[in-house]
């Protein structure tokens, strides 16, 4: 089982950044209807998502985030020598890697290991349970770990299961090697049989389904929503049966890998997958409500951002002042997951980023 | 547990009438039953009968009493 405790390794700092324009979920009712609206947003608690520019890329949020980081954390950016970044958005699919731009954008020491991972919703554990084990077990001192989407970005703004769901977002983790930093535990798991339930079938560079000029073309799907293969697919039911299924063990086996106790726990916080999803497990995992933080209603599900953006605009005041125990919990497609407990705080972790389509990067 | 308080159940899931549905009605004929609700009766199935309901089995249920055998009433 994919169990680790991870000593001597601390979380310093969280920033995240989103773009600063704003699309309101209600804006869309001549789209779908005011009462479809209304019931999309009782279940999906997204009213408002900030949606990028044209030009603004996953890495120009992500680059934002990290340089208020690292002047925040008063790093200098040559004693950084690891970068992950983990998203299903980059800015040359694939080649090269988004992460290599990325070093050079923060002035990054040549003597740096960085790459890209691949991952929607459990990306900011996986790509943070990465960087602690390099920590551990390299001659690694300090990572950033720059996790975000630009899920907006081939959705169909005629599909109701996603078009008003996702939301653009970039993070940045600062992790450094701390011999009196509390220990970290964490929890991954897959299941690939999912795989087909959130998917962009031609998606850029499908090798799979090439893209032609059929696959672009729009055609009435369920429930007449309307998209193209181009276009990203969601089984909401399947997703949904899928995270019931597994998130509630996920839970229990990283907080028996951490020996903490549920009541131990001082916040609970999980990929924005959608309002109505995060309700039905903390009820059924019995977790008191206070303690499971929300950032739908502002940010919509920014995929792995999402975690870093709720911690900087839900727990932001307290965690810049006090340690937090916290559980952090992503999941979702592939399907793959991940969980985390850390105990986090006081943490540098500046309030959320807005990004203009001016600071994407010119090359 | 009984039809009656099953089919209960259903009509405050689908916000419709007490005392609009049966057992026997199709679900296709109902026009609340759409995706959302899928998502809202695999909650309840697990929340009030404990029971993880896998999304093939509710595609093949055809009426409410098909529901009602999914999660093992």
């Amino acid at each position: 089982m994919a169990t680790t405790k991870i000593q001597g390794v601390r979380i310093a700092g969280i920033a995240s950044a989103v773009p600063n324009t704003v699309s309101a979920v209600a804006d869309a009712a001549d789209k779908f209807g005011a009462e479809d609206i209304q019931k999309i947003i009782k279940s999906t608690g997204v009213e408002r998502r900030h949606v990028a520019a044209p030009k603004l890329c996953c890495s120009d949020l992500c680059y934002a985030a990290a340089k208020r980081l690292l002047d925040d954390l008063k790093w200098d950016p040559a004693s950084v020598d690891g970068l992950i970044f983990v998203s299903q958005s980059f800015d040359f699919p694939c080649v090269p890697a988004t992460s290599c731009i990325l070093q050079m954008r923060l002035g990054l020491p040549k003597s740096a290991a960085v790459f890209d991972l691949v991952l929607g919703c459990s990306g900011h554990v996986y790509a943070s349970w990465v960087a602690a084990n390099l920590l551990a077990a390299s001659g690694l001192s300090r990572v950033l770990v720059l996790a975000g989407d630009v899920a907006t970005r081939g959705v169909s703004p005629l599909d109701r299961s996603t078009a008003l769901l996702f939301g653009d977002g970039g993070s940045a983790t600062a992790l450094e090697k701390d011999g009196n930093a509390p220990p970290l535990a964490f929890v991954l798991g897959t299941d690939g049989t999912g795989w087909k339930n959130l998917i962009m079938p031609t998606g850029i560079q499908s090798a799979r389904h090439p893209r032609n000029e059929t696959t672009a073309v729009r055609q009435k799907a369920e429930a007449n929503n309307w998209r193209s293969q181009d276009e990203l697919f969601m089984d909401g039911t399947e997703i949904f049966a899928f995270t019931i299924r597994e998130v509630p063990t996920l839970i229990s086996n990283v907080l028996a890998a951490s020996g903490w106790t549920r009541d131990e726990v001082d916040y609970f916080v999980f990929h924005q997958a959608n309002k109505f999803m995060l309700t039905h497990l903390a009820k059924s995992m019995k977790l008191p409500l206070p303690k499971v933080p929300f950032s739908l209603k502002e940010y919509g599900n920014t995929s792995s951002a999402s975690i870093p953006i709720t911690i900087n605009s839900e727990l932001g005041e307290a965690i810049r002042t006090r340690p937090l125990k916290l559980l952090m919990a992503g999941f979702g497609v592939g399907y793959s997951w991940g969980a985390c407990t850390a105990t986090c705080g006081p943490l540098v972790t500046p309030p959320v980023i807005l990004v203009d389509e001016s600071e994407a990067w010119q090359c | 547990m009984d039809e009656k308080t099953f089919v209960t159940d259903i009509e405050e899931l689908l916000e419709v009438d007490a005392g609009s549905l049966t057992a026997s009605i199709e679900l296709a004929s109902l026009e609340q039953w759409d995706s959302l609700a899928f998502v809202s009766f695999l909650a309840m199935a697990d929340s009030k009968y404990n029971t993880k309901v896998a999304p093939t089995g509710l595609r093949q249920c055809k009426t409410i009493g098909d529901l009602m055998k999914l999660v093992g009433q």
